[in-house]
């Protein structure tokens, strides 16, 4: 199902004021009313839901609002409309009901602007949750940064099945465990899930606001600290906006560094998702192995770069500093050790009829639903779908090389668990042939101008959970107006919920482990 | 299988320990480890670009006192490559656990006899 390369090197030439780059599109404005119709229409031409973007346009010459949709074209390119809004009453028809991807982007923007879509399926809070007042929305340009609203006295509204012998079951925010927020709301007749309400956001801090007015450099660290274990994908993302932004040419050492980073983020991510997925069974000694190998990697990334989670690498115009050459050459051994005893890892728990018994089956995501709720990387892969940024719309030297697409096609944890081993092979494979084709030269460049106010630009990274956006506008002096980060979470947390029903409860750790996502960057 | 199994029995004979001395040694850190800053206070000229550079508006520079603190400090190493003068680094102290909020505050005296 992979995208034919033709249609890759056929991106549309930006003709707006937006001087971005060129397969970033031109901003089209559209009729509030019309943008559901537009989207609608390019994603039944082949397109696919990318985001939503609320705005004030206050900071940039405008006196309202406004709402921009971002959909990828099937030619590749990118699809934008932007659909102004009066401030007074910021509403338009919602896109829900056609786009179902685009629904939690709608409630988004409906708690951080005020931004209305009449008639959303489920128009309740998302990342603010009901104790902040009525009318506070934090991403408007005259509500300061660190402001702090009184609470409101209203409560969680949970979305729960009632009828004779159906339970409830709450689960969360706080767990016992270190781990992340979140509030699961089970409603269930016996062993059975009829129903899950995920409620998240309570990680939201305010990250998008808190880089408003910084300047582009200064808000990396921030960014790239979204979440602790998707750092190289973000601070790539947001990196590739700024390189759109200013016209900056990345140098060719960069350009493979980065995909030697990006492959060596989804390794250790995969390879300690794959022991996760065993832990949600209690299947220990998988968790073991592979809890060790994952070690194994986060060492190497120390001693390549000083930091176990790849921070502090990648930065807008190349990397803040050159990988270690006396580890980079150690690299392929450490890999190919690797790579044997994560295979002998995958081989003992495939052959371990108990463990795919549990597997098999479980939390089956369709490819009908893994479509409509925009499912992305190894959620849509393993759901039959073909989407892979590093094919479909290649970054760093991606366009160089020839990434196997790895899918499967029931759905279940059992193809996950088989997509993310595949993929780790194939990302061995990757990291090795970068690092035997990593070019001598720079490893940055300086930023080659200063954007005009209110230029945008758009960058998106295939990370371990799939592809993270980002998307940005230039302030004064080469600083943030505004930045949105989708990251992958964000997008797959529905599927999760949809993958759940019809499972029994003591399969939800199981279910929710083969997704692995994150809450951190979700919630921003 | 039988082989697999005793393969893996047999293993720890032939590799060496995997683990460290750490807490008992130093931990082994990697050349390119971010640690806590550190202020060579006879270089720093009080020029600020430290404070300015800060992400998280963990450096303070009030009359001769620099101060640090390590609870928001996110050793992103900004402050090093701001300074005109080389006078941050980020060194190789990791372990900063403090029994109360207010010890994780370091503070140093700059200014020197000039």
């Amino acid at each position: 199902m992979a995208e034919p390369l033709e249609a890759r090197a056929a991106a549309p030439v930006a003709s707006s004021r937006e001087r971005a780059a060129s397969r970033n599109g031109a901003v089209e404005p559209v009729a509030p009313d019309a943008l559901g119709p537009r989207v609608a229409d390019t994603v039944a031409a082949g397109g696919r839901f990318v985001m939503l973007v609320g705005l004030d346009e206050r900071s940039v010459g405008g006196d309202g609002l406004a709402v921009e949709a971002v959909v990828a074209g099937p030619d590749g390119g990118l699809v934008r409309l932007r659909a102004g809004l009066p401030l007074a009453e910021p509403s338009y028809r919602s896109i829900s009901s056609l786009v179902p991807a685009a629904h939690w982007d709608e409630r988004e923007a409906k708690d951080l602007l005020g931004i209305v879509p009449i008639g959303h399926p489920d128009p309740r809070r998302l990342v603010l949750h009901e104790r902040w007042p009525r009318g506070y929305h934090p991403l408007r340009k005259d509500v300061a940064a660190g402001a702090r609203p009184p609470d409101a006295e209203r409560h969680l509204v949970p979305f729960e099945v009632h009828g004779e012998g159906v339970y409830q079951l709450p689960v969360g925010p706080i767990h016992a465990g270190v781990i992340e927020p979140g509030h699961f709301r089970f409603s269930a007749i016996g062993e059975r899930v009829l129903h899950l309400d995920a409620r998240l956001g309570f990680a939201h801090r305010g990250l998008e606001k808190l880089v408003e007015g910084r300047s582009l450099a200064g808000a990396l660290p921030i960014v790239e600290r979204a979440c602790g274990v998707c750092t190289v994908t973000h601070a790539l993302a947001y990196s590739q906006a700024v390189e759109a932004l200013t016209g900056t040419a990345v140098p060719p050492r960069a350009r493979w560094a980065r995909v030697l980073l990006a492959e060596l983020e989804r390794l250790y991510n995969h390879v300690g998702d794959l022991g996760n997925i065993c832990a949600g069974i209690g299947f220990q000694p998988a968790v073991s192995r592979l809890g060790w190998l994952k070690e194994r990697l986060l060492r190497a990334n120390d001693a390549l770069t000083g930091h176990r989670y790849l921070t502090g690498v990648v930065a807008p115009g190349g990397l803040v500093a050159d990988l270690d050459p006396a580890c980079l050459a150690a690299l392929p051994e450490t890999l190919d050790a690797i790579g044997v005893e994560l295979a002998s890892a995958v081989r003992s728990i495939v052959r371990s009829e108990g463990v795919m018994a549990r597997f098999h089956g479980t939390g089956v995501v369709s490819d009908r639903v893994a479509e409509a709720l925009g499912a992305l990387g190894v959620a849509a892969r393993a759901s039959g779908l073909g989407h892979d940024l590093r094919r479909d719309r290649p970054y760093a030297a991606y366009d160089e090389l020839d990434v196997g697409l790895v899918t499967a096609s029931t759905g279940d944890v059992a193809a996950r668990f088989h997509v993310r081993a595949q993929e780790a092979h194939e990302s061995l494979r990757l990291i090795r042939e970068a690092a035997g084709r990593l070019p001598a030269g720079p490893t940055a460049a300086p930023l080659a101008a200063v954007p005009a106010v209110g230029d945008s630009a758009i960058g998106a990274v295939e990370g371990p959970r799939g592809a993270s956006w980002v998307w940005l506008r230039a302030g004064a002096d080469a600083t943030v107006d505004r930045l949105r980060l989708r990251s992958a979470s964000f997008a797959n947390w529905p599927v999760v919920a949809a993958a759940v029903p019809g499972n029994l409860v003591p399969d939800f750790p199981l279910i929710n482990k083969s997704f692995e996502l994150c809450y951190a960057c979700s919630d921003r | 299988m039988p082989f697999d199994v005793l393969d893996r029995v047999l293993r720890p004979l032939r590799s060496r320990p995997v683990t460290s001395r750490y807490p008992d040694a130093p931990p082994d850190l990697p050349a390119a480890a971010r640690g806590l800053p550190e202020l060579d206070a006879a270089r720093c000229d009080g020029s600020a670009a430290c404070v300015g550079a800060c992400p998280t508006g963990a450096i303070s520079l009030s009359g001769s006192r620099w101060t640090l603190d390590a609870g928001a400090c996110i050793f992103c190493d900004a402050c090093e490559r701001a300074c005109p003068r080389d006078a941050i680094k980020l060194g190789r102290r990791i372990e900063l656990a403090a029994r109360d909020r207010a010890d994780l505050t370091i503070e140093r005296e700059w200014r020197t006899e000039r």
